[in-house]
Formats: C-alpha cells, sequence, structure tokens
C-alpha cells in the first residue's frame, strides 16, 4: 500500500481497506445506524419475490454499505498526511449477502494542482470472496497545499 | 439502539416501512424538482458511535473526545458518510425513499465540512429528473445537508429504482 504523499504518489499506486465479514447481524446493525429499514436487507419472505427480472433470493446488503467501507478506507489512509475525503461515487454492479467477505480497494488515478490546492482522483471497488467486483466508483481527495 | 433514541423531540423512528407504504408517492406522482419534506435532526455521539460500530470505523476523531480534541479539527467529528443515517434522520415516514423496494442503484457525495456530534442538521432535498430504462423506472434524487450556522455540511445526488 502506497503512503498518502503527494509528491510521490503516482498513478497505479494502490490502497487497500480491511476485510468486511457480512452477516445477518452486520446487515440488522447497518438498519440501525442507517435508519434504512427497507425489508430487502430484512424480510427474507419478501425477497424470495421477483424485482423486475431479478431475484435476489434472500437479504442483501445495503449497497451504502460499501460506501460507508471505502469511505473508511480512504479516510484511513488520508488523515494522517493531512489529506481530505472530498468526494466518492460509487454505483452497485452485484449484491452482497450474509456469508460474503467483502474487501474495498483504491488505485491512484490522478494527481491535479489547481489554483489553491493540489489533488488525487482514486478508483476505487469493492470485490467479494471470489473476486468479483460488487462496487465501483471514483473519489477525490484534497492534499492541502498548507 | 437506533440511531435516533436520544432525538426526544422527535416521534420514535417507524422501523415497519411497510406501516406508511400508502401514504408514499409512486414513480408516476413523484415531482421532479419539487421539494421533498424534511425534518430538523439533531446528530449524537450516540448515533456517530453506532453508524462507526456498523462499518468497523476505529478512528479516534469519531470516537475518542480527548484525541479528537488534539486533532485537526479541535473536537469529535462524523465520518464523512454520517449522510447515510441523515437522508433517513431528516426525512419523515411518508418520504419515498423509505419506499419498500426501493433499490439504491448509485450515489455520489461531495464533502464540505465535516459534521460534529450535537450538531443540529437540515436538509434540502428533491428529486431531480427521472426516466425509464430497461423497463425500470428510475428516479434522481439531490440533496444538501447543512448544520445549524447554516453551512453546508455535504451535498449529493444518487439514482433509485423505485418499486412496481
Amino acid at each position: 500500500m502506497t503512503s498518502a504523499n503527494f509528491e510521490s504518489l503516482k498513478a497505479g499506486d494502490t490502497i487497500e481497506g480491511p476485510a468486511f465479514a457480512v452477516s445477518r447481524e452486520s446487515i440488522r446493525l447497518f438498519c440501525d445506524a442507517s435508519l434504512d429499514y427497507n425489508p430487502l436487507h430484512l424480510d427474507d419472505d419478501y425477497m424470495k419475490g421477483d424485482f423486475g427480472k431479478t431475484n435476489f433470493g434472500g437479504i442483501i446488503m445495503h449497497g451504502m454499505n460499501n460506501f460507508g467501507l471505502i469511505t473508511r478506507m480512504l479516510t484511513d489512509w488520508a488523515a494522517p498526511a493531512g489529506a481530505i475525503h472530498r468526494r466518492l461515487e460509487t454505483r452497485w454492479l452485484k449484491p452482497v449477502k450474509p456469508g460474503d467477505t467483502i474487501r474495498p480497494a483504491g488505485t491512484i488515478k490522478a494527481k491535479q494542482v489547481t489554483a489553491k490546492s493540489r489533488w488525487v482522483v482514486v478508483d476505487v471497488a469493492v470485490q467479494n470472496q471470489r473476486g468479483e467486483t460488487v462496487a465501483a466508483g471514483e473519489a477525490m481527495l484534497e492534499f492541502p497545499t498548507s | 439502539m437506533m440511531a435516533q433514541a436520544e432525538n426526544s423531540a422527535a416521534a420514535p423512528f417507524e422501523t415497519d416501512f411497510w406501516k406508511d407504504a400508502k401514504l408514499r408517492k409512486v414513480w408516476d406522482e413523484i415531482i421532479p424538482g419539487e421539494p421533498r419534506k424534511t425534518l430538523p435532526y439533531k446528530l449524537t455521539q450516540e448515533a456517530i458511535t453506532l453508524y462507526c460500530r456498523a462499518v468497523g470505523e476505529t478512528n479516534p476523531l469519531y470516537l475518542d473526545e480527548a484525541a479528537a480534541k488534539a486533532g485537526p479539527y479541535g473536537g469529535l467529528i462524523a465520518p464523512p458518510a454520517i449522510h447515510i443515517l441523515l437522508m433517513f434522520a431528516c426525512t419523515p415516514a411518508d418520504d419515498w425513499m423509505r419506499s419498500p423496494g426501493t433499490v439504491n442503484a448509485g450515489q455520489s457525495w461531495s464533502y464540505n465540512i465535516p459534521a460534529r456530534p450535537g450538531d443540529t442538521i437540515t436538509l434540502q432535498a428533491r428529486a431531480l429528473d427521472k426516466f425509464i430504462k430497461r423497463e425500470r423506472l428510475f428516479v434522481v434524487h439531490d440533496n444538501v445537508f447543512f448544520n445549524q450556522h447554516g453551512d453546508v455540511i455535504c451535498s449529493g445526488r444518487g439514482q433509485t429504482i423505485r418499486p412496481m
């Protein structure tokens, strides 16, 4: 994993986050923490039904749980260097279910110096234990000049 | 153990999203541009701590008052993604984001200043657009969260697939 130093960072450098074990309990805890009690995350009977052409077959993790894990990775990486997490865009590619283990990672994409600051763009993704990408997106971190 | 437990001024948070389902707008009724009803929400340390547990956050800036006081923000702050909670904390039970079967298709958020425990958070939100793609009904929502001083905390937009 690369260190958060603007001068030495280069495209292709990587950031890694810790693994996260998904369980019915972790999903329930996320319901309580987010106040998102959508039955997608709680009700197995409801999830036996079809959603258009999709059938999930059981409850799924909140997509925003991925978002929270990516954020944790980025802030843990950036904060010690005085860098600030400024933007995160994600889309969900595959459902995550109890029993899955997911892990966020990032790859430095570009650096940009602007009139008043310095910025790093990072490609981010979350993969499950089968190596499938379940979420992907892009983040932007600010490395203030003073 | 819910995130809104200490918000004594507010009614208890209804965790059964079916209960008010009939009060919520369906895709046909959602008007792009029309503001959503929102509620001020007092962010507590308890709610921040619970969110941190749910995603495994251990940063002392969020959890350790002494360490946070000595840090760059001069006190405890919430993790940037606390807007995940704020979206539901700042909207009423009949908000269409709570319709059972709402599927989140992706979001983007920009961060200005951190939320802090004790902040009274307000939300300005609306549907911005709606469309049909591959037989699915989409709504684009946009949102800005403010603190009690009128400072922007964060802004974001997302797409949800609406239940049919």
